[in-house]
């Protein structure tokens, strides 16, 4: 059984590929067979985060119009064999996707038995952006926290519960997690960011997870490695939990708290 | 008695303007089946679709049926409580059904409704080649960006192509004395010469010709292509890498050098 899972956010900027490329890396790590999509035609970057832009020959769009096969377009990744990439077109924009094309290709996925399909959407609630939802049995919904991307997630939730397939056809609504990235304790506690609980209480769903703000995350992406491969950071251990609670996993959140300064670094700075 | 003054305004006013208008998209002849779905249609919304103009579209049937079988189809159409008002889209055949059954033709009705996705290429977008090799990413012809100039040494380009332009020398060379970025592609029906970085994807020969080659003088080319036979650099040789190359076909090989001492 295929599951679609779509990464959105409404707002630009929060961490949707970042965390596509995280999630697509830890599902495939559990052994899954899992393929991650790059929805963003005309301004593709999963393929930079993943470490694979310059094997990148046919795209998602050449496959949507039948210019190559999927096989073809299909990007077999170094370190996980199960795991794949579907890249985006640099040269065409939303408007090359079509939702039959979406869908046979989808179809051509499910019939490949891949376990997983990760959509990494576009931001905006435009075609891409909606055409990377339509499709999906759950959405991870990525939110920074403060208050414009709080708002933005809120218009996609109600995008979520009426314009996709299941809403459509009347099946089981599409599952919904949030996922909080870039969360700075140290700015939680001193009141200048709000916290799980103001977000959550706001969104009124379930937080499949919390990604601390980190260094490794910048690091990460420039070296085209998916920051959940980095033991040594946070935010790659973060990671770890939410695949593991995609997966029905219970985990205790961790990285909520800010570090308690020891006497030493009290004393001559951090 | 006054003569009546004489009326310049004309009798009718022709104007054109855009209207919504269903199109019913046959994709099997079946007579019993088309009536049963458009009664059900007719069912759910009467309002909508009692009386609605419809334009039948033919363009999805394995083969084009004759004027006496779409008569038929139009009759089934109008019996069902909508009215069909013309042919949709344009094949030759398709306008002489549409001449026959005195129709009108709505030859741009797909184009204007689908994206290009659905509908056949025009015979000349695609640099349609003899192509050996699996082809290179779509070649589509862009029109130059306004800072591209031809002449008869070919097509000019002094800006740089940025991630995701296109610029194609059709018919010519192409120039190119500026960078090419990452995911950027310079596609030319003869030679490539840029003489800046090639970071993006390099096309010679597009339309086939063997002889075309690419120059640049730092190479950092993510594929080259000529004449339909490609190269892909996941890792660029490091005794290519930002040196001056030249690209061209031997035989069926595509071959690399570096240019100069």
């Amino acid at each position: 059984m295929t599951e679609f899972i779509v990464i959105t956010s409404g707002k630009g900027g929060v961490g949707k590929t970042t965390s596509s490329a995280s999630l697509a890396v830890g599902l495939a790590k559990r052994g899954k067979k899992v393929a991650v999509i790059d929805f963003d035609v005309g301004l593709r970057n999963l393929d930079l985060i993943m470490g694979c832009e310059r094997r990148v020959v046919y795209d998602f769009v050449n496959v949507i119009h039948q210019e190559c096969t999927l096989k073809q377009a299909l990007i077999k990744d170094k370190r996980y064999e199960s795991l794949h990439v579907l890249a985006a077109s640099q040269t065409r924009d939303k408007d090359a996707l079509t939702k039959e094309g979406v869908e046979r290709v989808l179809n051509e996925l499910k019939d490949e038995g891949f376990d997983y399909v990760i959509c990494d959407s576009p931001a905006g609630i435009e075609k891409g952006a909606f055409l990377a939802m339509y499709f999906a049995d759950r959405a991870v919904v990525v939110v920074n926290p403060e208050v414009s991307s709080v708002r933005d997630s809120d218009r996609i939730l109600g995008l979520l519960s009426s314009k996709t397939r299941r809403a459509e056809n009347g099946g089981p609504p599409v599952a919904q997690h949030l996922l909080l990235t870039r969360y700075n304790p140290v700015r939680v506690a001193a009141g200048d960011m709000m916290s799980i609980d103001d977000v959550k209480e706001i969104l009124g769903i379930e937080v499949l997870g919390v990604i601390p703000e980190s260094e490794g995350v910048l690091a990460a992406s420039n070296a085209g490695v998916p920051v959940i491969l980095d033991e040594a950071s946070h935010a790659g251990h973060a990671y770890d939990d939410a695949v593991a609670r995609l997966l029905g996993e219970e985990r205790p959140m961790r990285f909520l708290e800010a570090p308690k300064k020891g006497i030493l670094s009290r004393l001559f700075g951090s | 008695m006054a003569r009546p003054l004489p009326n310049y305004e004309p009798v009718g006013e022709l104007k054109f303007g855009q209207v919504g208008i269903a199109n019913l998209r046959l994709k099997s002849l079946d007579d019993a089946a088309l009536a049963q779905e458009l009664k059900q249609k007719l069912d759910t919304a009467p309002q909508l679709f009692q009386r609605a103009p419809v334009v039948l579209d033919l363009s999805h049937l394995p083969q084009l049926p004759d004027v006496e079988r779409v008569r038929g189809l139009l009759a089934t159409i109008r019996a069902s409580g909508m009215l069909p008002v013309g042919l949709a889209y344009g094949t030759s055949e398709n306008e002489a059904l549409a001449r026959a059954l005195d129709l009108p033709l709505f030859a741009k009705f797909r184009a204007a409704y689908e994206s290009a996705a659905d509908t056949p290429p025009p015979p000349s977008a695609e640099p349609a080649a003899p192509r050996p090799t699996p082809p290179p990413p779509s070649a589509r012809s862009t029109p130059p960006p306004p800072s591209a100039t031809r002449g008869a040494a070919g097509l000019l380009q002094s800006q740089p192509v940025r991630s995701g332009q296109q610029v194609y020398a059709r018919g010519s060379d192409l120039v190119i004395t500026a960078v090419v970025g990452n995911s950027a592609e310079v596609i030319a029906d003869g030679s490539i010469h840029v003489y800046a970085a090639l970071r993006g994807k390099a096309i010679a020969g597009a339309q086939g010709d063997a002889s075309a080659r690419i120059y640049c003088q730092d190479f950092q080319a993510e594929l080259v292509s000529i004449a339909g036979h490609y190269r892909v650099f996941e890792d660029i040789p490091s005794d290519l890498r930002g040196k001056p190359v030249q690209v061209w076909l031997e035989g069926e090989k595509l071959l690399l050098a570096r240019l100069g001492p």
